[in-house]
């Protein structure tokens, strides 16, 4: 029993760091960011060629790799939501630009890794395990946790303290009474995508340690569940997507324990259905519904 | 090679080209008023198993079945639709995303249907002219629709919901119409499709689909009612005719594949909104800009 | 004409001017062309890579030995993604463009169930070298033949010689459930165990998109099994030995036919140490055929596992089928010479064909020892 809350609480971190990136976006610029899964994956990769080519230890590995994500989210930004912002729809359509973003950079790391999954080399990190309880705790994932946890307290702080937090808060608020206070708006919304995806990016390395695999397709799945996130976690609120995260996390693996693990996604996507239709704002969700 | 071996290669790559072109109008119809319903995946699901059961435990005539699996998804989707029309935008998108997701992990589960497995050794229906036959029928629906008072509530309510609401016009039941109309259009693509490859399987039906109609549906444009069929014509061929080149490359076709559907999305999102049936106009346009002349459409 | 009608027009014309470019012409009369398709991309690909390696080898072997009389094998290679729809295309292009006398693969049970009725109804042989799915494959119809052992052929023999050294009263399962081979392995290994009169204490479920299985691996090892089965493709059955490890479970594992693979031990590492693999292919045997199999492999930078085993036996067994038919090469001519072959060397030993067309020979178990697979003796 304390195995499977342990189990839950590091695949909610995972999820929860995924999300925040998510929300963090969608917060500022009512956008979703569909390409955020593709920096997930690619930041896995590039911490894997680090790693295995240049021979760096993980802990010089992790923030290049985390780095490289938020430049790769000012990249998105520029590509395929800058020429979008004049457009009527163009949340609908920075949602098919971002889908076709993920896709061109999915074919990439297709193209140049190949299709198999590969996992980091053995040693990389160390492999104590700790025994809590009844539970088998192994150190990566008490790292893993840490870190998660430590990124989330650092992007609030940022969001609370901060100058740019509060310029970013501004523009989530109305872009146009930002821009009349003399805020670079455009310049936030690129410092958000930057911050946004290097979580992203981190997420992805995480994931690949925590579950000794990289592979093209690995940010599919976790896309998907990212919504479920951030929809019952509220869009935009980012401790709502923290909580979700780690809700989802403890819920998916209570459900595979019990119910059988074919019963595992349907649970993340019942819930962000019933949210949807029942309290569209989520756990703590503020905002409103906004119109399309 | 003869006429007759070229046939019969093709042949698959034409079916599939005629039920993209399915597939893309029913995720045409939802755009057609502004909304964007991401669910025709399980839609297709419904429909494909639907008519798969009644094939293999009844003797029931082909048209019967096809029927079948038109109705069940459209059925289907007024219980779906009521809830869920009231949200905008991404909520929409993303509502129906998890909708579809739903119906594949059930029938992932489903035991009487051999769970992820899937149904096998489904006899051959389809053919080539019922495919074709069923695209012009929906062409058909979709050309009556467009020049009816029906088109152009549809269009007021793509422009803006709320003025057209306050012109008196019923936002919600239009929209709930063009969902289950989708859902039959995506029912009977999937009918068409179980028929034809022998089989079916929950994996054929997962949020990459619809993600695939929906470029479908964007390259090839939703400004005419057939646009979503040139993109489907388009995107479906693109992959042949690539793989010819690929080799030559050093590049593999798999990826060669994703990346030219991602690439030719994003540009067609970024620089031709309107999609590949709006070039003529835009060119024409361009050119007459050039020459300096007044443009009139 | 409307204007965006002429782009559909365009569109059209553009696909006809793709299609009317000439692919390969007929064979030379004294070629037999052989279409080979394998999954060289998607979450097969391991397993393809091994198979491409193979029948090149076998074809290349087959044409030096020069015992055809003057035929030779040529081979036309596709890739079918792991994907049934490309799969279907595939098949279709090999018997009508290319004109292939039969056709080796594919790969997973899943997308042979797909494209093999369509070799059927035009009258092409396929062997399958990789599907293991028992009453299956086969079962499509007098055009299919297999050369691969069925898990219901492995599993048992080998689950039999597991008790004997290890001696173990219960067990815990753990399967894909969307997949067509993953599924049938899990069938056959309860099956197997009801028959033994091992006690099957709990039986958990993954999808092949799954990277974590923590949830999975802590509910059954609270159960505390003798030893744990496993049936999964070999992508994940690096992280489930992994992780199962990790979460400190110490005792036996097997694994079913997703296990044969040299990847495996790879993604798995220290933690594939002990596991165990019912084998269709006895890489210790001692045959010449066997040893010069491996050797030529290694040779040309593939360190052989069954899966190339079976492919190159799969050409072999092709090749004699041409020779039993009269030395003739003809889609009918090697469907009869199939039925024929008996007895024939081949690395996984002598093999014949069943009345059901099935493929026949004896199996064995490995186990993993310092990082490389060894028959239990």
């Amino acid at each position: 029993m304390g195995q499977q809350i342990a189990n839950g609480v590091f695949l909610g971190s995972i999820y929860a760091l995924f999300a925040l990136g998510y929300t963090l976006v969608f917060g500022v610029l009512d956008i979703l960011n569909l390409a955020h899964q593709a920096v997930f994956m690619l930041c896995a990769y590039l911490a894997l060629f680090l790693v295995l080519h240049l021979h760096l230890p993980m802990f010089a590995a992790f923030p290049v790799a985390v780095g490289a994500g938020g430049l790769l989210g000012l990249g998105i930004e520029r590509v395929a939501f800058r020429p979008l912002r004049g457009r009527a729809d163009s949340n609908v359509s920075g949602l098919i630009s971002s889908i076709a973003l993920a896709t061109v950079l999915e074919a990439l790391a297709l193209q140049l890794f190949g299709p198999d999954v590969e996992r980091f080399p053995f040693g990389i990190v160390p492999d104590r395990s700790l025994r809590v309880g009844g539970a088998v705790i192994s150190e990566l994932q008490v790292v893993i946790v840490a870190i998660a946890l430590s990124m989330l307290l650092a992007l609030t702080w940022l969001l609370r303290r901060t100058a740019l937090g509060r310029r970013i808060r501004a523009v989530a608020e109305s872009p146009k009474a930002a821009r009349v206070l003399g805020v670079n708006v455009d310049r936030v919304i690129a410092s958000s995508f930057f911050l946004s995806s290097a979580l992203g990016g981190a997420a992805g390395v995480l994931f690949g340690l925590a579950f000794n695999s990289v592979s093209p397709d690995m940010g599919r799945a976790v896309e998907l569940k990212g919504l479920a996130v951030i929809i019952l976690g509220g869009m935009g609120s980012m401790p709502g997507a923290a909580l979700a995260g780690f809700a989802l996390g403890l819920v998916e693996v209570f459900t595979v324990a019990k119910l059988g693990s074919s019963y595992r996604d349907a649970v993340a996507f019942g819930v962000l259905f019933l949210v949807l239709v029942l309290r569209p704002r989520g756990l703590l969700g503020a905002r409103a519904l906004r119109e399309a | 090679m003869s006429a007759s071996d070229l046939w019969l290669t093709y042949q698959s790559t034409v079916a599939f080209v005629g039920l993209n072109g399915l597939l893309a109008l029913s995720v045409y119809t939802t755009l057609s008023c502004g909304q964007l319903s991401l669910a025709q995946a399980g839609f297709m699901a419904v429909g494909a198993y639907a008519s798969a059961l009644l094939t293999l435990h009844t003797s029931a005539p082909f048209p019967v079945v096809l029927l079948a699996g038109a109705l069940a998804p459209a059925l289907l989707a007024v219980p779906l639709g009521l809830p869920v029309l009231r949200l905008h935008g991404v909520f929409l998108a993303i509502a129906t995303i998890g909708f579809g997701e739903v119906v594949r992990i059930f029938f992932v589960n489903l035991e009487a249907t051999n769970g992820a497995l899937g149904l096998v050794a489904i006899p051959q229906r389809t053919s080539l002219p019922t495919i074709y036959l069923a695209l012009l029928g929906a062409l058909f629906v979709l050309w009556r629709i467009r020049g009816s008072r029906a088109g152009y509530a549809l269009e007021a309510i793509r422009q803006d919901e709320t003025a057209a609401r306050t012109m008196g016009i019923d936002a919600n039941a239009y929209k709930l119409s063009m969902l289950v109309l989708g859902a039959a259009f995506a029912g009977l693509a999937g009918a068409l499709d179980a028929h034809f490859n022998f089989m079916v399987a929950p994996e054929s039906y997962s949020f990459g689909r619809v993600v695939d109609m929906l470029v479908y549906a964007v390259v090839g444009g939703s400004a005419a009612f057939y646009g979503p069929v040139v993109g489907a014509a388009f995107l479906t061929l693109l992959p042949e005719i690539l793989r010819e080149v690929s080799g030559p490359l050093g590049l593999e076709p798999g990826p060669l594949r994703l990346f030219v559907n991602g690439l030719v999305l994003l540009l067609v999102v970024l620089f031709l909104p309107n999609g590949l049936v709006s070039l003529p106009r835009r060119l024409r346009r361009w050119r007459a800009e050039r020459r300096g002349e007044a443009y009139a459409p | 004409m409307r204007p965006s009608l002429r782009i559909a027009a365009a569109v059209a014309g553009m696909a006809f001017a793709g299609c009317t470019r000439s692919p390969s012409p007929s064979p030379a009369a004294s070629a037999v062309r052989i279409g080979a398709v394998f999954s060289l991309t998607g979450n097969a690909a391991a397993y393809g890579a091994q198979q491409k390696a193979a029948v090149q080898l076998a074809v290349d072997d087959v044409n030096k030995g020069n015992t055809l009389r003057g035929l030779t094998l040529e081979l036309v290679l596709e890739d079918d993604g792991t994907n049934p729809q490309q799969g279907i295309s595939v098949f279709d292009r090999l018997i009508n463009a290319n004109k292939v006398s039969a056709i080796i693969g594919p790969t997973l049970s899943t997308l042979a169930e797909a494209a093999d009725p369509r070799a059927q109804a035009q009258k092409t042989p396929v062997v399958a070298v990789s599907n293991t799915k028992p009453n299956a494959i086969t079962t499509i119809g007098d055009y299919i033949w297999r050369v691969s052992l069925t898990e219901a052929q492995v599993i048992p023999s080998a689950l039999a010689l597991a008790r004997e050294k290890l001696g173990f009263k219960t067990a815990a399962l753990l399967y894909g459930d969307d997949d067509a081979f993953t599924k049938a392995g899990f069938d056959v290994m309860k099956s197997a165990l009801e028959k033994a009169g091992v006690k099957i204490l709990g039986i958990q479920t993954f999808s092949t998109k799954d990277r974590d299985f923590d949830a999975q691996l802590t509910a059954l090892k609270g159960l505390k099994p003798d030893i744990l089965l496993v049936s999964a493709l070999v992508e994940q059955a690096g992280s489930i030995a992994v992780q199962a490890r990790q979460l400190g479970y110490t005792g036996p594992l097997m694994g079913g036919n997703g296990f044969n693979s040299t990847k495996f031990i790879q993604l798995a590492g220290p933690a594939a140490e002990g596991v165990l693999v019912g084998t269709a292919w006895n890489r210790a045997s001692q045959e010449p055929v066997n040893q010069a199999f491996i050797a030529a492999m290694k040779a040309r930078g593939t360190d052989p596992d069954q899966f190339a085993a079976q492919a190159y036996s799969g050409v072999l067994v092709i090749a004699e089928a041409i020779r039993q038919a009269g030395f003739k090469g003809g889609r009918e001519d090697i469907r009869e010479g199939l039925a024929k072959v008996k007895d024939l060397p081949t690395p996984l030993g002598r093999f014949s064909f069943l009345p059901n067309r099935d493929g026949d020979h004896l199996a064995a178990v490995q186990i993993v020892r310092g990082g490389k697979f060894e028959i239990l003796q």
